[in-house]
């Protein structure tokens, strides 16, 4: 424990993280710790056909089997449940509706037909080898190419074809610019799917209180609200009349649960309002249940009496897939509920491998005009995003192709920006936020330098620089959209990178060791990264989401003078409770050990829509908690002027006590301030003080950035790339804790590195499973993540908040420095690196060492 | 010694007769404590530290024997729970992460992570930290790249294992000191 107790400065500081305690001891509370009384275990059977109908499903050995309580099929969670609805009803997009168990259809290997509940474990799987199923097989789409072919099987069959989202943007005089331009560029680009694969995998239990009938949902969830909303609404399944009744009986009732969300409304009122349901009526069309089905789950949750609270505790890890609400959950929540019983899910690897979030698949055809001195004059990209099978709840494809859209431009000067967008559905499991989600915009944008540069006969740093918006550019926009501020510091990220590098002397070595027979390369890679980016990133995206810029912290003293902060934030990895501390105990005055981070529980946290994502939680939750810090220290010294009989002005808070400044002895404990509040005899965590704040981050900026350097030794005996150095010069603002970054950003390149030289979720083209363990979906270990130089840039932003984001960028970075390096490796044989993914089989082929297939 | 890594050595009274669900007498020590249980033949060495002896510090992340989150340290040598019998366990003993703290006092490979910030999500420490105990048992100071070598079994999904080493790395000093300390008394 730091011994900085009370004096203030932690901000800035490695101080050692106040989770370790708990979690290097074995203490720990995960999902899979979590113990409730008479819990009852899950096991999910799942389809091993990619794409067949089931014709008919028999659970009667199943339910006979000592020891199973109950098998819930497809047919039983329609009648249980409201079907998954879309998130976000964009023009051009067309979102199935599905629900938690497939009934007649399955759509992938591992999708979910029955679910069987058990006395442990052991049995329900025992249980999943009883039950028979009948499939007729249907004909697999296993690939983007075959779900554009229109002759495919439509997964379906309302939405006319495997294309379900297809729009064009134009931002800029796109005919003109790329009319004018000396050179036109085109480059096709494909990601393999890859796969967050968090060391905890997914699972949720449910307690019943077998008395009350009350849910507890201990879940390891990246977003506790949201789950709590969602499965309140998707396990209302009641007739219209039955919820308007219930509306209109529990008025009070109805008045103290919405409480929570009611101010989070209003105040995002007006980001509400923009919200783009233009979609809304192609949707309907299509699919005209989704209006009744709306219809009735709004109004469920409206008349719904009693909500589940849900707890969530240590999580391990997550990197954006468990911010998905999953079909388990829900099944799970109306087994539970229907059986009265306590029931636990704890995913198994080979079920997470198969459906526990894929992400990235997209081909990309990238078009760059440019002028002969180099000058970047526009971009135009065709994109087609392999979305899976079931879309992603809340955040599914079509979001993640707007993030796209709006960052491909990166921090390059560009007059001109036209994307054509296209989201197939496949036979395969369902594509998530994966750690920059957006980040195949940074990869294709930064090999396409690259390729230009080459082809112009610049080097890759020569085009950085005379492309990459400066000081001089500031203030100004991005042409999708954005302001930029100068926090969006690319150009002094890169310079400095430049001087770190000494690419000359690397010059000299490289054709040192090409006289050896070695093939030495390095790659340049920059990006800028919402984080959390100016409210016009947000409603660039898709008007109204400037919702999550908004976030609120609770800050309380109680009257024994302990400090809880309470954040909607839900850390799974990022070491909160050592952050919050240290900014909450720099505005009271008080030691980081004084200060209690409360997360998780939604009876106890302030309600958010979206918790842990999105690089969100320094500026965001961070900056709420500096706020509510802030205005309680104001509460604190109000209070304490009355008892010292001072000047609010004079006051300091030092090491837990407030006193008159200069004057130590002329002090009161917080204790006893607290005290003077609620009065001696009230009880020790009885609250003398209660703020709660709403912060929303604001400004022209809101950019972190980055330039990545990766040097790599490719050796064409075997196709095994090396990585002897590896530089990133980063700049998300003023750090809160440098150790904390640098351990972000070294975690972001090393699944880089796995993207690049190790993972990918292998489909056959029919769409069959091939990397259901993990010695099919590797992993980079100790031996293969390179030691990662990290130098911070601290650029001020203008913002009251300047704390920016730093969560995603290694991974965004990451693949496309390394991509880059590998082809600068291989130039003499003028190969072009199209491919994120580069196995030592794939190096070979390039090289010419090998053929393929 | 077999495959699995651990010494053999099985019930002597097992009742073949009774069907597959008899149960199997096991007297192990786990984390200095002298165990005696009945188990059930198929149930993994991991699920009966977990859910019968309630020590849930060791965690199962694939359960196929690849990841390392379940390592526990059986008979000196560094074993993952998730690919052994409980039965197989007979006549061992087993220290797992909630045996390496004495009270509030830290062992020094814990003490290390700490001053390292070695770990973020954390679901994959106590392997490592079982990994690191046995290794650091039997090799009590080993180079920079034995350590990279010997924790290469172990996956971790968050830090790109730097600072993981550097915690082996102290915590080879942390012991070195102790052990001089103890020597000077």
């Amino acid at each position: 424990m730091s011994s900085r107790s009370g004096l203030g400065g932690f901000v800035g500081t490695s101080v050692k993280r106040v989770e370790d305690q708990r979690l290097l001891t074995g203490r720990g509370t995960y999902l899979a710790d979590v113990r409730v009384e008479g819990c009852l275990d899950a096991a999910f059977l799942r389809s091993p056909y990619p794409h067949a109908e089931i014709a008919s499903i028999d659970v009667a050995a199943a339910c006979a089997l000592s020891g199973v309580h109950a098998v819930f099929t497809g047919a039983d969670i329609e009648r249980l449940t409201n079907p998954f609805l879309p998130f976000s009803m964009m023009t051009n997009l067309y979102t199935p509706l599905h629900y938690a168990l497939s009934k007649d259809r399955v759509r992938m290997v591992g999708d979910p037909v029955a679910i069987v509940v058990a006395e442990s474990r052991y049995i329900a799987e025992d249980a999943l080898d009883l039950i028979e199923v009948d499939y007729e097989e249907l004909p697999p789409v296993g690939t983007i190419a075959t779900a554009l072919d229109p002759t495919s099987t439509p997964l379906w069959k309302r939405a006319g074809g495997n294309v379900l989202y297809d729009d064009n943007a134009e931002h800029g005089d796109v005919d003109e610019v790329f009319t004018r331009a000396d050179h036109v560029f085109t480059e096709t680009f494909s990601c393999p799917r890859q796969s967050n694969q968090p060391m905890e995998t997914r699972g949720t239990l449910v307690e019943v209180d077998a008395g009350t009938g009350e849910l507890t949902v201990h879940s390891a969830t990246q977003s506790s609200h949201m789950l709590r909303w969602l499965l309140a609404a998707y396990t209302e399944r009641r007739s219209v009349l039955d919820s308007a009744k219930s509306f209109a009986r529990n008025k009070q009732r109805r008045a103290g649960l919405l409480a929570g969300a009611r101010s989070f409304l209003s105040e995002s009122a007006d980001d509400l309002k923009k919200q783009d349901n233009s979609g809304m009526f192609a949707q309907v069309r299509k699919e005209p249940s989704t209006l009744p089905h709306m219809f009735r789950t709004a109004l469920g949750v409206a008349g719904k009496e009693r909500f589940p609270t849900v707890v969530a505790k240590d999580i391990g890890g997550g990197f954006g897939a468990k911010g998905a609400v999953a079909r388990e959950d829900v099944a799970l929540a109306a087994a539970a509920i229907e059986l009265g019983r306590s029931v636990r899910w704890v995913e198994d690897r080979v079920e997470n491998l198969l459906d526990g979030g894929h992400a990235r698949e997209e081909e990309m055809t990238l078009s760059m005009a440019v002028d002969d001195d180099g000058t970047i004059r526009g971009l135009k990209v065709d994109v087609v995003l392999d979305q899976g099978a079931y879309p992603s709840t809340p955040v599914a494809g079509a979001m993640i192709m707007q993030m796209m859209r709006v960052m491909w431009p990166g921090s390059y000067r560009m007059e001109a920006f036209a994307q054509r967008s296209r989201i197939v559905a496949t036979n395969k499991g369902k594509y998530v936020a994966y750690r920059g989600p957006w980040a195949n915009e940074t990869w294709t944008r930064e090999r396409m330098v690259n390729v230009v540069a080459r082809r112009l006969g610049m080097s890759q740093a020569e085009i950085r620089l005379k492309n990459i918006m400066g000081a001089e550019d500031f203030p100004t926009a991005m042409v999708t959209g954005p302001t930029v501020d100068e926090t969006m510091s690319t150009r002094k990220t890169l310079e400095r990178a430049l001087e770190l590098a000494d690419l000359d002397s690397f010059e000299r070595a490289k054709a040192d060791a090409a006289a050896e027979g070695r093939y030495l390369g390095v790659g340049i890679a920059n990006y800028p990264e919402a984080a959390p980016g100016p409210p016009n990133y947000w409603d660039s995206l898709s008007p109204g989401s400037g919702v999550f810029l908004r976030q609120t912290a609770r800050a309380t003293v109680a009257r024994d003078g302990s400090v809880e902060v309470r954040t909607p934030q839900m850390p799974h990895g990022q070491s909160h409770e050592t952050t919050y501390a240290q900014i909450a105990a720099d505005e009271l005055g008080v030691g980081i050990e004084d200060v209690t981070v409360v997360y998780g529980d939604t009876s106890r946290t302030p309600f958010d829509l979206l918790g842990t994502g999105g690089s969100r939680g320094g500026p965001v939750g961070g900056g709420a908690v500096r706020k509510a810090g802030r205005s309680l220290r104001g509460e604190i010294l109000d209070a304490a002027a009355d008892l010292l009989e001072a000047s609010v002005d004079d006051l300091e808070i030092k090491n837990g006590s407030v006193h008159v400044s200069g004057v130590p002895a002329r002090g009161v404990a917080l204790a006893d301030v607290a005290a003077s509040v609620v009065g001696d005899d009230a009880a020790a965590d009885s609250l003398a003080f209660d703020v709660s704040e709403s912060y929303t981050s604001a400004g022209d900026g809101g950019w972190s950035t980055a330039t990545h350097v990766c040097w790599v030794d490719v050796d064409l005996d075997t196709g095994q790339v090396t990585i002897p150095r590896y530089l990133v010069v980063e700049d998300c603002g003023p750090v809160i804790n440098p150790a904390i970054v640098d351990g972000q950003v070294r975690g972001g390149v090393a699944q880089g590195v796995g993207a690049v030289l190790f993972e990918r979720v292998a489909y056959d083209d029919d769409g069959g499973m091939r990397s259901t363990t993990y010695l099919d979906y590797e992993m980079p270990t100790s031996m293969e993540v390179p030691d990662i130089e990290i130098e911070h840039l601290e650029t001020l932003s203008p913002g009251e908040n300047d704390f920016r984001g730093v969560g995603e960028g290694g991974m965004i970075g990451a693949p496309a420095a390394i991509t880059n390096a590998i082809e600068d490796a291989l130039s003499e044989f003028d190969v072009t690196v199209r491919e994120q993914y580069l196995p030592p089989s794939r190096i070979l082929e390039l090289a010419g060492v090998i053929t393929p297939d | 010694m077999t495959a699995d890594g651990t010494e053999g050595g099985r019930g002597e009274s097992i009742d073949t007769s009774a069907g597959p669900r008899v149960g199997i007498p096991i007297t192990c020590t786990i984390n200095r404590t002298p165990i005696e249980a009945v188990v059930e033949s198929r149930r993994t060495l991991a699920d009966f530290i977990r859910d019968e002896l309630g020590l849930t510090g060791t965690h199962l992340g694939c359960e196929h024997g690849v990841c390392g989150a379940c390592t526990i340290v059986l008979d000196g040598r560094a074993v993952r729970s998730c690919l052994m019998l409980a039965a197989q366990a007979d006549r061992t003993e087993i220290p797992t992460i909630e045996g390496l703290a004495d009270g509030d006092e830290l062992h020094p490979i814990q003490q290390a992570m700490h001053d390292t910030h070695g770990f973020q999500c954390a679901f994959c420490a106590p392997g490592f930290l079982m990994t690191a105990v046995a290794l650091l048992e039997t090799n009590p100071s080993p180079t920079t790249e034995e350590i990279r070598r010997e924790m290469s079994g172990n996956l971790c999904r968050c830090t790109g294992y730097r600072t993981i080493l550097d915690g082996v790395e102290r915590a080879v000093g942390l012991m070195a000191d102790g052990m001089k300390e103890e020597g000077d008394e």
